[in-house]
């Protein structure tokens, strides 16, 4: 029987689109955002995580959807061009308002205090989010749980070298021969970067493989396979764990290097992948992504 | 002298109750009771500086930060990773022994880590500053021209900045390490050594961001974790001389890692 080939979230994805296909809704019968990610939900098929981060960070979510964009991270310049392209509900894979909280909180035992409820900063944008009817889901943890390496394929296809994938569903890549340095400028040429890249170990080594891994990677991760690659790509590590680790490695006479080109910029070609896929399964209201970009620059 | 001695003098003259408990503040490697030719002090006992601290003829390294990558410089995973065996052999073979001076650093008055930190991007008025320096105030200026002068003055090679190189800026809130400090309403730029990009308690990128885009003026200058407390492992060393004698002790820097 063929059709049990189907995945549930697939027959949902076709169910979905047809059924949409057929009454297109508009103005005041748009669905609501709350409706866009029940749909979301039942498309991506898999348990829904509702213990992490994933929710509502900021507008009413019964708010008619007109367009919807992803970003890595819905920083006020994003807002700015979602508001200019009439996208009003916006999918972001990192926070909101500053930090993993995502909105004010109380000053903690240790003496933190996070984001407070009078604080400019805060007050200004979500007036900004409001005076545009702007409705912001975080996207994070049911993205990442959808298939391991969508932001892996989303990076790699950015930067050129999606076709020489050495194992489906993996970060290791086989690219161009070049040095390190070449490598480099290579991303950040492809990646528009400004000033968050940063690059440690051998610059001369000469880079076959490569292994990508957007997001933060974990010392205990990147230790376990950084012997994989001549080069290894992500986007933020902990400077006085992983990069000192890379350091050494050179040091230790290994031709290796270790690229950290930022956090939400390794991220953002992930969520245009996320913008691929909403478009196969929301077919009412436009869907576009719009990259968070380098927040870096370098000191002269 | 042995490294045990050399320690113990370090905990009579800091000033503060020793916290035994400290995880931190322990030998990493080598045997406390063995001679001691010469120290160096360091920000981090890289392999590089591990060399160099030998080839100079000091076998005892008083580091503020891990030896093996980790902060609790726990060992267990490591035992089969060619370079943990590379870097604990050369310092097996050249009888090396190395203790970290990290959280009592911290709450020493000054807190050199702090003072160095601060001289090292050119701010006045910290030069007994303890770990939390409070907001200082600096001549007015570009966010873009301090971040020059803390480049220039530190030496460092990957200062990353966010917000608007033309704001005017005239207060500095400076954290050494990964005590970078949140952004807060009383100062203008923050001043730190690393901090996790985003998800964290108080993403400062995405906060200073925001702020410019919105018309207020903050910056955010990363310096990086090695150079942001390098300069202090210098004055420790000083502060050892005082009441250490017959044991040479220089500072031997931890190179800044990163070549772009």
């Amino acid at each position: 029987m063929k059709i049990l080939d189907i995945s549930r979230r697939r027959f949902v994805q076709v169910a979905g689109a047809a059924a949409t296909a057929q009454f297109p809704l508009r103005g005041a019968d748009a669905p609501t955002a709350k409706a866009m990610v029940q749909r979301l939900q039942s498309a991506l098929g898999g348990q829904w995580v509702t213990d992490g981060v994933d929710g509502f960070k900021a507008g009413d979510p019964n708010t008619p959807v007109k367009a919807i964009a992803t970003t890595a991270m819905a920083i006020m310049d994003v807002l700015k061009q979602a508001a200019r392209s009439s996208a009003n509900l916006i999918f972001t894979h990192e926070p909101t308002f500053f930090g993993r909280q995502d909105g004010p909180a109380p000053p903690r035992s240790d003496g933190f205090t996070g984001l407070s409820a009078d604080d400019p900063v805060y007050l200004a944008k979500k007036e900004f989010i409001d005076k545009n009817g702007l409705v912001i889901f975080r996207l994070h943890d049911n993205w990442l749980s959808r298939r391991s390496s969508d932001m892996t394929a989303g990076l790699a296809e950015k930067l050129g070298w999606a076709k020489n994938r050495v194992r489906p569903d993996d970060g290791l890549y086989d690219i161009p021969a070049a040095t390190a340095e070449e490598t480099v400028a290579h991303i950040r040429q492809k990646l528009k970067l400004r000033g968050g890249l940063r690059a440690a170990g051998d610059r001369t080594a000469a880079v076959k493989r490569v292994l990508l891994l957007p997001g933060f990677t974990t010392a205990a991760v990147m230790l376990k396979r950084y012997r994989e690659a001549d080069l290894t790509i992500t986007g933020e590590v902990r400077e006085w764990e992983n990069t000192f680790y890379a350091a050494d490695v050179f040091t230790a006479g290994e031709r290796r290097g270790l690229v950290t080109v930022g956090r939400v910029v390794s991220e953002d070609p992930g969520m245009r992948v996320c913008a691929g896929w909403l478009k196969t399964v929301v077919t009412e209201a436009p869907v576009r992504w719009i990259p968070a970009g380098d927040p870096y620059w370098r000191a002269a | 002298m042995t490294g045990r001695e050399i320690v113990e003098l370090v905990k009579q003259k800091v000033g503060v109750p020793w916290r035994e408990q400290s995880y931190r503040d322990t030998f990493k490697f080598g045997d406390p009771d063995s001679p001691i030719k010469g120290i160096a002090t360091t920000m981090m006992v890289t392999f590089g500086m591990l060399k160099r601290a030998n080839e100079a003829g000091l076998n005892m390294v008083i580091a503020h930060e891990p030896t093996f990558w980790n902060d609790r410089d726990e060992t267990k995973d490591l035992l089969n990773d060619p370079l943990y065996q590379a870097k604990t052999g050369y310092m097996r073979e050249n009888s090396m022994v190395v203790w970290r001076m990290h959280d009592h650093m911290h709450s020493m008055q000054p807190d050199y880590t702090v003072v160095g930190s601060l001289r090292s991007v050119g701010v006045k008025g910290g030069e007994n500053a303890g770990m939390r320096p409070g907001v200082l105030p600096i001549p007015e200026t570009t966010l873009g021209a301090f971040a020059s002068q803390a480049k220039r003055r530190s030496g460092a090679r990957a200062v990353r900045c966010v917000s608007d190189p033309k704001a005017k800026v005239g207060k500095v809130l400076l954290g050494p390490g990964y005590a970078t400090p949140r952004m807060s309403l009383d100062t203008d730029i923050v001043v730190g050594g690393e901090q996790q990009e985003a998800d964290g308690l108080f993403d400062n990128v995405q906060y200073v961001a925001d702020a410019a885009s919105l018309g207020i003026p903050k910056g955010l200058v990363m310096l990086g974790h090695v150079v942001s407390e390098q300069a202090g492992m210098e004055d420790l060393g000083k502060w050892m001389q005082t009441f250490i004698k017959g044991v040479p002790i220089q500072f031997v820097p931890a190179d800044e890692p990163y070549w772009t």
